[in-house]
């Protein structure tokens, strides 16, 4: 049904950007909500039942579809959206939750996929790392499991500039490209007889460096439109920043929106979270599709579970995985749909229950990866996507 | 170049054998001379079956192999090249500045085995062995019920005993945290919580080379001996053990239950199984019958003391492992030994051995797994044994034609690299001296026993101090160490090569590195000013400190050149050359 809601300008588009389009390698946009977004209080509303909450629903720009009334800018893009309203973890367990919505497994050192998007969706040597992560706190994660280590996110400390970006005080640029040739040559003669992936691999992580060093304006300035529209506090200014990491040609951003575990207070934390998350986010998605970068963009907003329809005296609601949601939209991803539901009072999954191995899938296939082919890494055949699970067809276009 | 066959066997390893004019003496050609004197020594018995003989049979293997696939082996390494190598894989640093330009004027004829030797014994060994085991065993998760200072102290005390792997295996995997063990050896099984994936999983990896946690859920699609049961056979030894808070000491340790089964149901087949402890396709131990209900506690769980059953499972495990029938155990040790000083194991990944796994050399791997088990699973013995083979000296120059003919270069390991950085930069001196100054002249009492030594003799107390000084050092850069090793560690359990660009930035323009190359107390760019007018030296003493090696003479005179395109900014320019220098391939890999 949202196919046919975008469908008016879809052939006049795609022909003005059929050339472009063929230059453009697929990106990932991910926000991850951190601590677990209550589905009632965002794409799954229950107005009116005995768990719902005190928010209502509204319409949205896809007929038939209604969010909770904390989204109202966000509604306004649903054409460039679809939900899965179905998601069972079978975990209320904040690392277990994450990481299975990451990984698409609940157990093991699997890639994220950020770091399987930048192995398969990136060049062979990319300019700049392919998988940066956005966050103001949480520790390192270990992203890229068994795969390269040139996969794993780039941890940026929100908008601030990577760790150790700018020269010693007082090295002059000239000393800095002096060095750096000196360093090739060097490279050049311990390389002579030898085999060449380890050097090659070395040299192209000081490559990358001196492309984040050359480019760090990237992290300096952010214009004052900018900041009205998206936003001055910090998770609009981190999306300013994935808008330009994209741009640059950074397969897989990843943006963090911590606070979201409610305990106590949840419905007023959830206007103070959504409040922020609300129009900057849709923001960001209306400015991807402006610029033409989403029909090669796959966005995903997701977090580690969802909250418990139970309400808790302190008016809080607690972990809950059995039943939650996500959205996604943008490259390969039919737009304006819903996949699965929840009972009439979310408590459980009434139809097409899937858990992250389904949505792990079809992320993949919706950027154009096979996800049920196999890594290969250095030696061992392990299987991209779990194999007892697979994409949700009914989504991919 | 190889040895004659005959002058091999009569290298001396462990025993002095006589004054130098007999070890040139076995150099020369003189056949019939050499001929002799080996015999006189075989006469004496010198090390029949030691590291040398083994390391002759391997060289035999794998230049047997190399002929048949019409490989030619890569050049010998030159000295200052076999230094550095040696110097890292046994003791995890890089040699210092005047430990280069001895080995290199040193005209013994047999040094690399006197180095060897003496490295094998030096309390740099055992260090760079504890921190191997550690990344083994516990593949760097964090502490969780043992503090990570005592169990490095564990591990430490282990590798300078040189305890057989078979025996620390057992203690590993018995050790309850409470009484049966010292507490750290618990460490393996605490702090994975006993949860069973996890235990399961690393016990198949860490002592059989099998990661099972694909056969957990359903036999494995592609390998045919890795079956449900074998998971839910270790799984079984497990089973009924489970944490318990000590109410009185308020420590973890582990308590178990007297009954209890693993059934398992096959994802794919639905099939169901139960099984009882086994390892592999050994038989399985089944429970012994019980008689009397009320004899099947040593003593029973409540909620204030651990349960400990009179029949243990887990006490069974030990042995199961280690069981002279278990070929994995030993096969597992002997790839693992040998990808630790060759770069690559003889079966990759070391953690996916099984029978359709793609095998450089199976005599090869056969018989070194074999000697373990005949030595008592000496690991010093097999690492000086791979030390001496022709296949470890060779040089890491590419070799298309076949992975045994050439080095593989590995990149240092985060500590490894920390140190190196220390060492290159002259910093590590700074602690060397300082460490040096606290330490009393004479040991006033055994740090072991905290009893003044009766007697002891000269050679005795200096090894003492040796051993003492290492403490303190490693004690007193353990901050910066672990500071600089932290931007290189990575979850990455392949051991394929790590570089991001965040690693590189930190050295390109780290705070740390740029501390290390300011001219002060000694540090490597002090020394290299001084030698401001002849800039010959100073690239001279600048290769011999991080690449271990001097220039060559196009080396020397394109850093000579470079460090005079800063005009002049000496200072400058010699800090951008070591840290060029400090950036580069050579310095971040072990070739």
């Amino acid at each position: 049904m949202g196919a046919t809601a975008t469908a008016g300008f879809g052939p006049l588009l795609s022909v003005a950007r059929a050339g472009e389009l063929k230059r453009k390698q697929t990106q990932i946009l991910q926000v991850f909500l951190q601590g677990g977004v209550s589905q009632f209080e965002s794409w799954d509303p229950k107005p009116g039942t005995e768990l719902g909450g005190p928010f209502r629903a509204i319409p949205t720009s896809v007929p038939g579809i209604h969010v909770c009334e904390l989204l109202p800018y966000t509604a306004q893009q649903m054409h460039l959206l679809s939900l899965v309203r179905s998601i069972n973890l079978k975990t209320n367990d904040h690392g277990v939750g994450m990481r299975f919505m990451e990984k698409g497994r609940k157990n093991g050192n699997f890639p994220y996929f950020g770091a399987v998007a930048s192995r398969y969706l990136g060049e062979a040597n990319p300019p700049l790392p392919g998988f940066a992560h956005i966050s103001t706190r949480g520790l390192s994660e270990d992203t890229a499991g068994f795969l390269e280590a040139q996969h794993a996110e780039l941890k940026l400390e929100g908008f601030q500039a990577p760790a150790n970006l700018e020269a010693p005080a007082g090295v002059a640029a000239a000393s800095q490209s002096r060095m750096e040739r000196l360093r090739r040559q060097l490279n050049e003669q311990f390389g002579k007889d030898r085999s060449k992936s380890l050097i090659d691999a070395y040299d192209a992580s000081f490559q990358q460096a001196g492309q984040l060093m050359s480019r760090r304006q990237m992290f300096e300035k952010q214009s004052a439109h900018d900041l009205v529209r998206y936003g001055s506090h910090p998770f609009g200014r981190n999306c300013i920043l994935a808008r330009t990491l994209l741009e640059q040609g950074v397969t897989c951003v990843k943006v963090t929106h911590h606070g979201y575990d409610t305990h106590a207070e949840n419905f007023n934390f959830h206007i103070e979270q959504l409040g922020e998350f609300d129009r900057t986010f849709a923001t960001l998605l209306g400015d991807l599709e402006d610029r033409g970068m989403l029909e090669h963009t796959l966005v995903i907003v997701y977090s580690e579970f969802g909250r418990t329809p139970k309400i808790n005296h302190r008016y809080g609601r607690d972990h809950w995985g059995a039943s939650f949601s996500v959205a996604m939209g943008g490259k390969g991803i039919q737009p304006g749909a819903v996949v699965g539901a929840t009972n009439a009072k979310g408590t459980e999954v009434a139809d097409r229950e899937v858990d992250a191995g389904h949505l792990f899938h079809t992320y993949l296939q919706a950027a154009g990866v096979d996800s049920m082919a196999d890594h290969d890494v250095e030696g061992k055949s392990i299987p991209i996507g779990d194999p007892a699970t697979s994409a949700i067809k009914e989504l991919l276009v | 170049m190889r040895l004659p066959i005959s002058n091999f066997a009569a290298r001396p390893s462990t025993v002095w054998l006589g004054p130098r004019s007999l070890c040139s003496a076995l150099n020369s050609r003189t056949g019939l001379l050499t001929l002799a004197i080996s015999a006189v020594l075989l006469v004496v018995g010198a090390r029949a079956g030691g590291p040398a003989d083994l390391a002759r049979e391997i060289d035999t293997l794998v230049d047997q192999h190399l002929a048949e696939m019409g490989a030619t082996p890569a050049a010998r390494t030159s000295d200052a090249e076999f230094l550095r190598r040696i110097r890292l894989d046994l003791t995890g640093r890089i040699p210092t500045l005047a430990e280069v330009e001895a080995f290199l004027a040193s005209e013994e004829p047999q040094k690399r085995i006197a180095l060897v030797e003496k490295l094998l014994t030096s309390p740099e060994h055992a260090r760079q062995m504890q921190r191997m085991l550690d990344v083994w065993l516990m593949r760097r998760r964090p502490n969780k019920h043992v503090p990570q200072p005592q169990w490095e102290q564990y591990l430490f005390d282990a590798a300078r005993a040189n305890r057989p792997w078979d025996e620390l295996t057992r203690e590993l995997l018995r050790a309850d945290g409470a009484e049966s063990a010292p507490r750290p050896a618990a460490r393996f099984l605490l702090d994975r919580e006993l949860k069973t994936e996890e235990t399961v999983r690393d016990i198949g990896r860490v002592f059989l080379g099998r990661d099972l946690q694909c056969a957990q859920c359903h036999d494995h699609p592609s390998f045919g001996d890795y079956l449900q049961r074998h998971y839910h056979g270790i799984a079984a030894f497990l089973n009924r053990a489970y944490l318990f808070k000590d109410p009185a000491t308020k420590l973890t340790v582990i308590g178990e239950k007297a009954e209890g089964e693993v059934k398992f149901t096959s994802v794919f087949t639905s099939e169901q199984g139960m099984v009882a402890p086994r390892i592999l396709d050994l038989p399985e131990l089944f429970d012994p019958p019980v008689e009397d209900p009320q004899g099947l506690y040593v003593q029973k769980p409540d909620k204030k003391t651990r349960g400990e059953p009179t029949h243990s499972r887990r006490a069974m495990l030990a042995s199961a492992v280690t069981d002279p029938r278990n070929d994995a155990f030993r096969m597992n040790i002997a790839n693992r030994l040998w990808a630790a000083m060759m770069g690559r194991g003889l079966i990759e990944p070391l953690d996916m051995i099984h029978e359709d796994s793609e095998n450089l050399h199976p005599q090869l791997l056969q018989r070194l797994a074999d000697d373990l088990h005949q030595h008592g699973y000496d690991m010093r013995r097999t690492l000086h044994a791979i030390t001496l083979t022709d296949a470890y000296q060779r040089r890491s120059t590419a070799a298309e034609t076949d992975p045994l003919a050439a080095a593989v270069m590995k990149p240092l390991t985060p500590e490894q690299l920390a140190v190196a950085a220390l060492i290159a930069t002259g910093v590590e001196r700074r602690y060397v001296e300082a460490a040096k100054a606290k330490l009393p002249p004479q040991p006033a009492w055994d740090p072991d026993t905290l009893q003044p030594p009766l007697e002891m003799s000269p050679t005795a107390a200096e090894q003492q101090r040796r051993w003492r000084l290492e403490a303190e050092v490693t004690k007193a850069t353990a901050g910066e160490v672990a500071a600089f090793a932290k931007v290189f560690i990575s979850g990455n359990e392949t051991g394929a090569f790590d570089a991001t660009a965040s690693q590189a930035l930190f050295f390109r323009n780290g705070a740390k590195l740029t501390a290390w190359l300011t001219p002060r107390q000694g540090s490597l760019c002090e020394r290299l000013l001084a030698h401001e007018q002849d800039l010959s030296v100073a690239v001279r003493e600048a290769y011999l400190s991080i690449y271990s090696r001097p220039p060559t003479k196009s080396e020397a005179s394109l850093a000579v050149d470079f460090i005079q395109g800063f005009e002049s900014d000496r200072l400058a320019g010699l800090q951008a050359l070591v840290r060029a220098m400090l950036c580069s391939a050579e310095f971040r890999l072990n070739h």
